[in-house]
């Protein structure tokens, strides 16, 4: 069965078509090609070096493909650098964490507001005439996230101390500030128990419930991608293996094979 | 000593965004101010103006320093350079004519085109190499001044600067010079207080920390790194200016080669990376502790009755004062800063931390 090819369409917040990207020698993925939808949350699962986070990062403008069309909301935005790509709505976490340690939580999320704000030196000069409003109703913005998220009892301390729950947690919550349309989440559940799990998804779900976010979502809890996933792609070597219904796609004998190895054995 | 968090409530988000959100810190930084405008009714006028004045000018310096190596994380070699062209700019501006208040912004702009401009070559290197980079920066303003008589007068020479002039005042008097600092010095520093709670100040940190996360978030790292060159650039070439222009009253190339660059580190260093009251500190630590050490050597030596040979004695103050800045930054990495932190941290809340022991 050969993955379900999506045809390019006016309405996917995210379509990537053909993505290919080489390190060298080595193919990193190569023909993938994936939409999702507005409001779709999106699995994308595959062994350790099968090519997820190049992905991302090929999404994101860190490394653009060297074959192949990235769009957001129609839009052509391969090659285009990261911090242009933020503007055009896409916020994503990192699957190491990549907080900015000596900054209170606040701070950080605050960060994520970045592009709804204009910063500047003579703002920064003459806070008082120039700035405070918008930092003030930023703060507000940033706030109902940090309630939404069950941060407020952190809000002030410094994240570098924090546990790797609450660490992934305010990262969630400074790309959510920015409302993103589009959200790429590399492994947001990594070295969590059950619990912080469950949670996790549940913010997730509300997420895009309140907010209409799409979200890609690396993981390699299958049950998660079950829970929560409207779609799913799998990789393997930087292919595609199998797409469609994550209930479906996990019984897929490829699937199985690339995770645990030998299923037609 | 009080617990000063006791009873500090903040209803809404303006009160919570001030610079001194605890009343003991505003009261502590009211008391100071108070103190510096009194200064040179209350000290000898030979303490404020050759302690006290350069200290203040320093302290601008060293902030400007601060925020580019602080807060943007690049490290500066060559800061002595920029601030020489803000220096010469504005001495050889106001000897051309320019009032004083406009050769001063002169200054402080001229510096900054050149910083940034320097920047902007220089930035395509990180880290290590950077630092190298600016220190070329340093040795071509060096040689600069040395070889071109049209802007230093020649390598041995000396540019007068004319007499400060300020608002249609003529500012001669020892009182009058030290409040242009001090009120330069308050300018600085309340710029960099407000950097600390602006998207300004967040994005250089966001540079500073990880540049992949911050543009992610949409902060163009390129940008900012020159924005903080420019701006810490302006802040050096005005104090550069005030420092010839209230305290040496004439510029020589020695005042602002290599040796003050790495001195200007050092006090940023020792005082604490993005630290602000550090910032002073470290200053009075670099500036003030050889002079202090020397005096107390040859006290010591007069009532002990021992003879110290002229030689011995002028390296006592720079072994001593060496060996404070590995004390200290053994003791605390972060700076005097930070140790100032600690120890108002640990006020804040005693005697009442002692009842869980």
């Amino acid at each position: 069965m050969r993955p379900e090819k999506h045809q390019p369409h006016d309405e996917a917040i995210l379509e990537c078509v053909g993505i290919e990207r080489r390190f060298g020698g080595v193919v990193a993925v190569t023909g993938v090609d994936l939409a999702i939808n507005p409001g779709e949350i999106f699995g994308l699962v595959g062994p350790n070096g099968s090519g997820k986070t190049t992905i991302t990062n090929a999404i994101s403008g860190f490394y653009p493909p060297n074959k192949g069309v990235v769009r957001i909301a129609g839009k052509d935005v391969t090659g285009v650098a990261p911090h242009k790509v933020a503007k055009l709505g896409v916020a994503r976490t990192f699957q190491n964490l990549a907080l900015f340690n000596g900054m209170s939580v606040l701070d950080n999320v605050l960060l994520g507001r970045h592009i709804h704000m204009h910063p500047g030196v003579l703002p920064t000069a003459l806070y008082w005439w120039m700035a405070r409003r918008e930092e003030i109703a930023n703060r507000m913005i940033v706030e109902e996230v940090i309630e939404f998220l069950q941060l407020e009892s952190v809000r002030n301390e410094l994240v570098d101390g924090l546990p790797i729950g609450l660490k992934k947690r305010v990262e969630l919550a400074r790309a959510l500030v920015s409302e993103p349309r589009m959200l790429i989440l590399d492994e947001p559940m990594a070295g969590m128990n059950q619990e912080e799990k469950g949670y996790m998804a549940r913010f997730i779900l509300d997420a895009r419930a309140e907010r209409g976010i799409s979200v890609l979502l690396i993981e390699h809890h299958m049950d998660v991608i079950v829970g929560i996933c409207d779609r799913m792609l799998a990789l393997n070597y930087g292919e595609m293996i199998a797409g469609g219904i994550p209930r479906e796609v996990v019984k897929d004998p490829r699937v199985i094979e690339a995770y645990i190895g030998g299923a037609h054995g | 000593m009080f617990y000063r968090l006791s009873g500090v409530y903040h209803t809404n988000y303006i009160s919570d965004s001030r610079i001194y959100k605890v009343p003991a810190d505003r009261n502590l930084a009211l008391a100071l101010l108070v103190l510096g405008v009194a200064a040179p009714f209350i000290a000898p006028s030979l303490y404020v103006n050759s302690y006290m004045l350069p200290w203040l000018i320093w302290t601008s310096a060293a902030l400007g320093l601060n925020l580019v190596t602080g807060w943007a994380g690049q490290l500066h070699l060559g800061y002595a350079a920029v601030m020489a062209v803000g220096a010469y700019s504005a001495i050889h501006a106001a000897r051309f004519g320019v009032p004083w208040e406009f050769a001063l912004i002169i200054g402080g702009l001229s510096a900054s085109v050149i910083g940034s401009l320097f920047a902007f070559a220089a930035l395509r290197a990180k880290g290590l190499y950077l630092a190298l980079t600016t220190l070329a920066m340093q040795f071509i303003m060096d040689w600069v001044l040395t070889h071109s008589p049209a802007i230093s007068g020649g390598s041995h020479a000396s540019l007068q600067a004319p007499t400060l002039k300020l608002l249609g005042q003529e500012i001669t008097s020892d009182t009058g010079l030290y409040y242009v600092a001090l009120a330069w010095c308050l300018l600085v520093t309340i710029f960099m207080l407000n950097l600390k709670r602006t998207g300004l100040g967040r994005a250089l940190v966001a540079v500073r920390e990880k540049d992949y996360a911050a543009a992610i978030l949409g902060v163009h790292s390129f940008y900012y790194k020159i924005v903080a060159f420019a701006m810490s650039s302006f802040i050096g070439g005005v104090s550069g200016a005030l420092l010839v222009a209230t305290f040496f009253f004439l510029a020589a190339p020695e005042q602002f080669s290599v040796a003050v660059s790495i001195q200007a580190l050092a006090m940023v260093i020792v005082g604490g990376l993005g630290s602000i009251i550090g910032s002073y500190f470290g200053v009075a630590l670099i500036l003030l502790v050889p002079g202090l050490v020397n005096g107390v050597v040859v006290t010591a030596s007069e009532q002990l009755g021992m003879q110290i040979n002229v030689e011995t004695l002028a390296h006592i103050p720079n072994a001593v004062y060496g060996a404070l800045i590995v004390i200290i930054l053994l003791i605390e990495p972060l700076g005097l800063g930070k140790l100032y932190g600690n120890i108002r941290d640990y006020l804040m809340v005693w005697p009442f931390d002692q009842l869980r022991k």
